[in-house]
């Protein structure tokens, strides 16, 4: 166990009726809330908007929150709009962790309002769980190379390189036939111009 | 085209293979490999001197065969670069008693017999994949006898009869007699908008693909149009189910296209004959609109044939992309993030990731180099935490982790003693070593043991024994979790889910410790082979996964209570699915089972752990 | 990586129906049953 003082915020979105409609949102709220170390509870019409993390911010200050819960969408979708938002508000952004109980919680158990209740309520007791043991990481920052390859010269692969190039970047443009041009060139006219394809 | 032969920014490698890409965002490494040409590229005049002395006649490809070009060729007059090249299986070779005469017929001396392949280079912060896409072949729809009657063609095959730069210079002929046609049918979604099932008549694709092919529409109007320009007393039938007209300016092409007498037919013709004498073509219809069925004869018939996805497996897998259902790229979000691939530093431009006409093919390069700017423009990009570390109080250089490491990112000796460091930057945080480390040693950030643990715990507190838990892996079984609610798939709620950026992490302490919390059934999940994030990673998880069967069996418990399954991103409805059989399996585990397995794990894997 | 057996034919079950084959023992190939389609497919020792 970590040695400071552990003080987790749990925030569960509604997500307008994505999860509202399906899930008691009041009830994992209220469940989080007696959750150990956890010392908020709070619900958000929706937690990505703007009100929404001003919300947080203010939570974490107030409540000098060292763990964030969020129980909302997948984290492929928001995890990055929260861990700004974490960063904003002075907190390591590894110190968040998401429960995802739209996609995998009220999406999919539409027709059982109670177990999908019961599932997000232990879908944030997981990530609670998680979260006591979350420390803060520092990212390692590597250099970028300021060069692009770009895969196949048909139109689109032209147009990326062209744009690239004239923005000042070295472009490597590689194509397996002969000629660039792709299927484009053997058109004859396109629309909606009517205009030469080469 | 032009412009990019000659930006001084963009180096061309035209015949160019891409032979293997490592590294990772903003540091990529690239090897390609330059083909022969046998003719110096940047010498070359494109004079042409060289053709009409080759012997050897072959189909143009470019002129889908329509005309035909030597063994030394350019691919077509506006090729860039302009330069000609040898196609060296077709060549007779340099010998004189064989050939060579194209060495004589060049002046300046570029045509170079002894050219090899060249391997080389270079390193790149971001990639586009540009592969594009190949067109359906329908020969295999016997009906509409494509190359069994020489009149009917593909809309591609149109393109070049038509164009003025193509085999007849623009002068409108069909093929059986090389004479102007009069009457010009096309038949649309050929190879698009079909059903593919494994015990219907299209159980390979090769009678078309489900989706639409979204250019086909347009590409028929104006076709129709340049026909009606050029020769104005064509009578021109278009065939179709749906015209999709949806884009700027594309309805009034289309009414263009009606009110200079094209003729619209609701309804897909079921059966193309043709006479035999004529070599014209009699087109079966049932008219939906009139609502009765009519036979048209017709000079030409142009099958408006539709996309399928490129053949790219090796770049795919180099980079770790996946696929949709329908074969085109997956893309990281299809509606947050449609050009940026799941992953870092790479982006999809035009058809590689669905068919789309120019216009859209232009918009989403200029989005893809404008997202891989976004990188280029800093001067360091950050990794996120999720790397190995190693813990040289545990560690004893038994060097397994070396083993299974698909980076290489791990050095240690065994027999000199000298213990596991990882180089972090070569790590992708698949987490395969902390699995498979017997001590312990290795600590995933982000993604500790203890982390993993409490989850486990805290999932299978309650009423355990109703309970299925599921590792999935971030990059696809995870997703493929996600695809299923957002097509609102339903499946049972006794599930709970621990991500893991790998099913490699998945370790099998995790598993006996949620079998000894007393879950009725434990399914890992992970990418397809091939699709792994992570190169091999997941071919760990199918090894531990044996042995842990191997195990269960020797410890007297059902191995049929571990599970596993490979689940795409793209694969919603095999999530769901799984779930739904694995709760007919957990209802057959007994509560005695379970506290059996409970005393088993006891006795058998806390000593195991000392 | 070597492993042993690769190559060579192996019997398996399928955990999921209960279908056992004979198919080559490959490590580098995903498994699916033949007859449900399943991954959970155990490579049967002996």
């Amino acid at each position: 166990m970590p040695d400071e003082e552990l003080r987790i915020g749990v925030f569960v979105c509604e997500c307008g009726r994505n999860i509202a409609g399906t899930v008691d949102v009041e009830t994992v709220r209220r469940y989080a809330e007696s959750l150990p170390g956890v010392v908020t509870s709070q619900v958000n019409r929706y937690t990505c908007s703007d009100p929404g993390q001003a919300q947080i911010r203010k939570a974490i200050a107030e409540h000098k929150l060292n763990r964030v819960v969020i129980a909302a969408c997948s984290p492929s979708l928001h995890q990055p709009t929260f861990r700004a938002c974490l960063r904003q508000a002075g907190l390591n952004q590894y110190l968040l962790e998401m429960a995802n109980i739209r996609e995998q919680v009220a999406w999919v158990h539409m027709r059982e309002p109670d177990a999908a209740t019961y599932k997000a309520q232990e879908t944030v007791k997981m990530a609670v769980a998680r979260a006591r043991y979350l420390r803060p990481e520092q990212e390692m920052e590597v250099p970028v190379t300021k060069a692009a390859l770009v895969i196949g010269g048909g139109i689109a692969g032209i147009q990326a390189a062209l744009d690239l190039a004239d923005a000042g970047h070295k472009v490597y443009l590689v194509e397996k036939e002969p000629s660039i041009g792709g299927k484009m060139a053997m058109l004859d006219k396109t629309f909606p111009t009517m205009d030469c394809s080469i | 085209m032009m412009d990019a032969g000659r930006h001084p920014n963009i180096e061309l490698m035209t015949y160019t293979e891409i032979e293997n890409i490592t590294g990772y965002v903003g540091n990529f490494h690239v090897t390609v490999r330059r083909k022969a040409r046998f003719v110096d590229e940047s010498e070359c005049t494109a004079c042409g001197d060289c053709v009409p002395v080759c012997p050897v006649i072959r189909p143009n490809e470019f002129e889908m065969g329509l005309s035909t070009r030597r063994a030394i060729y350019i691919p077509f007059p506006q090729a860039v670069p302009a330069a000609y090249l040898i196609n060296i299986d077709e060549c007779l070779g340099d010998v004189p008693i064989a050939c060579g005469k194209c060495l004589e017929a060049c002046d300046k001396k570029c045509i170079d017999f002894d050219m090899k392949d060249r391997i080389e280079r270079f390193e790149v912060g971001a990639i586009i994949v540009a592969t594009g896409l190949d067109v359906f072949d329908p020969t295999g729809l016997d009906e509409y006898g494509y190359t069994r009657y020489p009149n009917v063609i593909t809309s591609l095959e149109f393109e070049r009869l038509i164009s003025a730069g193509g085999p007849t210079e623009g002068h409108f002929i069909r093929p059986s007699d090389r004479k102007q046609p009069k009457r010009i049918g096309f038949i649309q979604c050929v190879g698009s908008r079909t059903e593919i099932s494994p015990d219907g008549p299209n159980p390979d694709g090769s009678r078309g693909h489900p989706y639409c092919s979204n250019i086909c529409c347009m590409n028929t109007v104006k076709d129709s149009l340049l026909l009606k320009d050029h020769y104005p007393d064509t009578e021109i039938t278009v065939f179709y189910m749906d015209i999709r007209a949806f884009g700027k300016g594309f309805e009034d092409l289309y009414r263009s296209s009606k009110e200079k007498g094209v003729r619209y037919v609701r309804g897909l013709p079921g059966k193309i004959r043709e006479d035999p004498t004529t070599h014209n073509l009699l087109v079966t219809v049932e008219n939906t609109t009139a609502g009765r069925l009519e036979t048209h004869e017709l000079d030409m018939v142009v099958l408006s044939v539709g996309f399928v996805p490129p053949e790219d497996g090796h770049i795919k897998k180099l980079l770790t992309l996946s696929n949709t259902s329908d074969g085109f790229l997956l893309e990281a979000h299809p509606k947050l993030r449609p050009v940026d691939a799941p992953a870092k530093g790479v982006f999809f431009a035009g058809c590689v990731e669905s068919p789309k006409d120019i216009k859209d093919s232009v918009t989403q390069a200029s989005a893809a180099a404008a997202r891989a700017q976004r990188l280029l423009n800093k001067d360091r990009v950050s990794v996120e935490a999720i790397t190995a570390w190693v813990d040289h109080d545990l560690c004893t250089a038994c060097g397994i982790c070396v083993k299974v490491c698909p980076y290489g990112a791990i050095t240690a000796d065994p027999k000199q003693k000298i213990k596991a460091v990882v180089t972090e930057a070569s790590c992708a945080g698949c987490g395969a070593c902390a699995a498979e480390c017997p001590q312990d040693a290795i600590v995933m950030r982000n993604f500790t043991d203890l982390q993993i643990m409490a989850q486990v715990e805290a999932a299978l507190a309650e009423n355990p024994e109703e309970k299925t838990l599921v590792f999935a892996c971030n990059w696809c079984s995870y997703a493929g979790a996600d695809l299923a609610g957002v097509s609102r798939l339903q499946y049972p709620a006794n599930t709970r889910v621990v991500r893991t950026m790998c099913s490699g992490r998945v370790d099998e302490d995790f598993v006996w410790r949620a079998f000894e919390l007393g879950a009725a059934m434990v399914l890992v999940s992970g990418c397809h082979f091939g699709d792994c994030h992570y190169m091999t990673a997941n071919h760990h998880t199918q090894k531990r996964v044996d042995k842990m069967w191997d195990r269960m069996e020797r410890w007297g418990i059902r191995p049929e209570r571990l599970q596993l399954e490979w689940i795409s991103a793209a694969e919603g409805q095999k999530f769901a699915r799984v779930m739904r059989e694995i709760e007919e399996m957990r209802r057959q585990v007994t509560r005695e089972e379970i506290e059996e397995t409970k005393a088993i794990i006891a006795k058998r894997w806390r000593k195991r752990r000392k | 990586m070597a492993t042993a057996g690769a190559g060579k034919q192996a019997r398996f079950k399928c955990l999921r129906c209960g279908y056992e084959y004979t198919d080559v023992y490959a490590p580098d190939r995903e498994r699916t049953c033949p007859k449900c389609r399943s991954n959970s497919v155990r490579r049967l020792r002996k």
